[in-house]
């Protein structure tokens, strides 16, 4: 029998693959990793503004998880699991990086930074309107981009992977009201700060 | 210290509660509030953004990483895969024949695949040997000695689809199971132990 197991079961639940993962399944682990990875990257880029660095994120946070997988108690958790890991590997570079050098974005220096601005132009629809939601989201992003770490992480855990309160609050080791709180004063410094953009 | 954390516009209302109606048409307050109505729209300015991130985002192919990141992590995996213990099938003048606990679990899946209703998850085996004194046997009864062969307890954990007769559907499983284990590795499953830990939505 080669290392890849049985052929895969297409319609399994995920708390099954997660339980045969633990017990060794090859793959039933690549399952998870194919499921994971752009998720992973997604949440480790918008933190990192990184190509390189939200790459070795993504291989970390998910070798990582293939060692701690038996020691995970509840199969239905592992979503939450391993974005707690890939969150707060993510803080921890960013600390590293704030203590070796400032390397924090200015906010006069935002738009200039393309790494921060990713566009995506939806088809079809005029040149002037694409133009102007390229450019509303490149001011989110670089808005965002002036949030302490641990804040940008919260609003990138709920608005952008839709991540529960009390899942958040595990991650960051904050109460889910303190969670609402964050939220609610990372969304309004991003609106107030892509207001002065105009 | 959340609750008073969460920014006040300056007539009193919370932005939280600002951005959690922002769909609904304005309360009477709001269509009067200056300060609501600033709030408001950049509010709603800031949701369409939003959403257009995340959608873009997701089908933006600059944001993924490069396929040999999922080939690496799957490398490591591969070189610290746990097999389980080693599991004696056959022992003969000239060798043994060995397999991995992890294998055969592979073969016990494979063969539950094929019954409707039933997601396998961990699995563990043992072994028994027969020649093992005084077990399963009462006392006082002689002559299976020579023609016993050690055999295979299995415990299978699985999820049951919701609505399935469980009892019965255990019983196919067991069943399958019981088969295809001497047609794979020629020792018969003395024990098929089964519990259903979870049910699936289908």
């Amino acid at each position: 029998m080669g290392d890849h197991g049985p052929g895969f079961e297409p319609d399994l639940d995920e708390a099954s693959i997660v339980a045969r993962a633990q017990d060794g399944d090859l793959a039933a682990f690549e399952h998870l990793v194919l499921t994971y990875q752009y998720r992973l990257f997604r949440l480790a880029y918008r933190m990192l503004n990184d190509h390189g660095e939200a790459e070795d994120m993504v291989q970390e946070t998910l070798t990582t998880s293939w060692r701690g997988l038996p020691m995970l108690a509840d199969v239905d958790a592992f979503g939450g699991w391993i974005y707690r890991l890939a969150t707060n590997k993510c803080l921890d570079l960013l600390r590293k990086r704030s203590a070796h050098a400032v390397n924090c974005i200015q906010p006069e220096d935002m738009d200039t930074i393309p790494e921060a601005c990713a566009r995506a132009v939806p088809r079809g629809s005029d040149p002037a309107h694409e133009a102007e939601w390229s450019a509303e989201q490149d001011r989110l992003t670089a808005v965002l981009n002036t949030l302490p770490p641990a804040q940008r992480a919260c609003w990138l855990l709920r608005e952008m992977h839709g991540r529960s309160y009390a899942e958040i609050g595990v991650t960051l080791k904050i109460s889910p009201t303190t969670v609402r709180g964050t939220l609610a004063r990372a969304r309004h410094q991003i609106a107030e700060g892509m207001s002065e953009w105009r | 210290m959340a609750l008073e954390d969460i920014p006040r516009l300056g007539c009193g209302r919370s932005i939280d509660r600002i951005w959690a109606t922002i769909d609904r048409p304005p309360t009477a307050h709001e269509e009067h509030c200056e300060q609501c109505q600033t709030a408001r729209t950049r509010l709603q300015r800031l949701g369409e953004a939003t959403r257009l991130l995340r959608q873009s985002d997701l089908h933006d192919p600059a944001l993924k990483p490069r396929p040999g990141i999922k080939n690496a992590i799957m490398d490591v995996a591969r070189a610290e895969v746990r097999r389980g213990s080693s599991i004696l099938l056959r022992s003969a003048d000239n060798g043994t024949t060995e397999i991995s606990e992890q294998a055969l679990s592979s073969l016990i899946r494979i063969a539950a695949a094929a019954i409707p209703g039933v997601h396998s998850r961990r699995c563990r085996i043992e072994i028994r040997s027969a020649s093992l004194p005084g077990e399963d046997r009462p006392s006082g009864t002689t002559g299976t000695t020579t023609t016993a062969r050690p055999r295979l307890i299995v415990n299978l954990w699985v999820a049951a689809a919701q609505g399935i007769i469980i009892p019965r559907t255990m019983e196919a499983l067991r069943q399958k199971i019981s088969n295809a284990l001497p047609a794979c590795v020629g020792i018969s499953a003395g024990t098929v132990n089964i519990t259903v830990e979870d049910l699936y939505d289908v």
